[in-house]
């Protein structure tokens, strides 16, 4: 009888401690996943860039920049950035140049096109031309090929009517502002 | 069952009409805007130049050096009091008196402006250094000085070709040297 109790009693232990083993090998797991997720959207951005020939922008870097030509005259000392290409009888022109770059990313266009328009009507005796081509209030394509992530130089003229004010010219000794939109479409 | 298969149908049309809206966006010319603002103040100005006269070559014209300019050279040549000696065949030389020759060259001054209500300017000029003694520099028969302006005109035409002689008198004791002066012509806009 007491052969069989202890017989019974081994066979227990041993079973404890083959559950204790057997919970020491067999550790609890978690896991889980992140699902990530970004939208890449296309896009292009319009900067303006001071030109190392032109006038220092002002906010350069931004898409709401200001040039500032300072005092023109057809004869008198101009603004460093600022020349003067042409005086005639008529008229004369001062120029300065600015840099535009545009950013594309997602896109699979290699060139933009650039348009530009006066946000007003010009003032009396004066026209705006941006390389070349007499801006209005409406859109006017200035290049149709632009280069993207780079500054693209630009010949901003301004030309001044030689008329005395009241006789067709602008007025004088009074800062005159202009605004010019520019629009980069991607081609 | 049926309830989670229409489910499932709403979800892929949500998503097919995602993703046709992504696809119409893309398909959109992309743009982008910016805006430059020009500042500047015109301000009136006149220009001098000098010009050759439309006689230059003849006697009493001598061609300007870098004609066209507010910057020229005019050279009267080598003269000298005895036997009318001068070399320059441009020039007008002349005996004033017992004692005085006289070499004179005329040209043009044109005054542009621009940007102006002035009707006319007036004209001054003046020497840069005084000259030896018994030496006159003049334009027009007004003797010049280094000391200030002298008025020459006091109403001339913009635009217009206004012609000046220049005349140095010379006295037949001043000593063989070069003479030499520079004139500065001042328009000023009434």
């Amino acid at each position: 009888m007491l052969k069989t109790y202890i017989s019974m009693m081994r066979g227990v232990v041993l079973a404890a401690t083959l559950l204790a083993c057997g919970s020491a090998l067999a550790q609890t797991t978690a896991t889980g996943v992140i699902n990530g997720v970004l939208v890449n959207k296309n896009g292009i951005s319009l900067q303006f860039d001071t030109d190392p020939a032109g006038v220092t922008l002002g906010a350069a870097g931004t898409n709401a920049a200001t040039a500032n030509f300072g005092s023109v005259s057809a004869f008198g000392p101009l603004s460093g950035g600022v020349t003067r290409p042409s005086v005639t009888a008529a008229n004369f022109t001062v120029r300065t140049i600015f840099d535009v770059q545009v950013i594309q990313g997602g896109l699979t266009s290699t060139t933009y096109t650039l348009t530009a328009n006066l946000a007003a009507a010009a003032p009396t005796g004066l026209s705006y031309k941006v390389d070349a081509v007499t801006l209005s209030t409406a859109s006017q394509t200035i290049q149709t090929t632009g280069a993207y992530n780079t500054d693209v130089a630009h010949n901003l003229d301004l030309v001044i009517s030689t008329a005395a004010p009241g006789a067709g010219g602008p007025v004088v000794g009074t800062p005159i502002t202009t605004a010019i939109n520019f629009t980069a479409t991607a081609n | 069952m049926n309830c989670r298969f229409n489910l499932g149908g709403s979800k892929a049309l949500l998503r097919l009409g995602a993703l046709l809206c992504l696809l119409a966006a893309s398909a959109g010319a992309q743009t982008s805007s910016g805006q430059l603002t020009i500042t500047m103040k015109v301000q009136s100005s006149i220009s001098l130049i000098f010009q050759d006269n439309a006689s230059v070559g003849t006697p009493g014209f001598c061609p300007l050096t870098n004609a066209n300019t507010n910057n020229v050279g005019l050279d009267l040549g080598t003269a000298a009091f005895p036997g009318n000696f001068h070399t320059s065949t441009c020039v007008n030389y002349q005996h004033l008196n017992a004692a005085f020759y006289e070499v004179s060259s005329a040209f043009d001054v044109v005054v542009t402006k621009a940007n102006s209500s002035s009707p006319n300017y007036r004209l001054a000029a003046q020497i840069s250094t005084p000259p030896p003694a018994s030496v006159v520099w003049l334009i027009n028969n007004v003797t010049l000085t280094n000391t200030s302006f002298t008025a020459l005109d006091a109403a001339d035409t913009f635009g217009q070709r206004i012609t000046k002689t220049l005349q140095v008198q010379v006295r037949n004791n001043v000593p063989a040297q070069v003479l030499q002066e520079t004139i500065t012509f001042l328009a000023t806009a009434n």
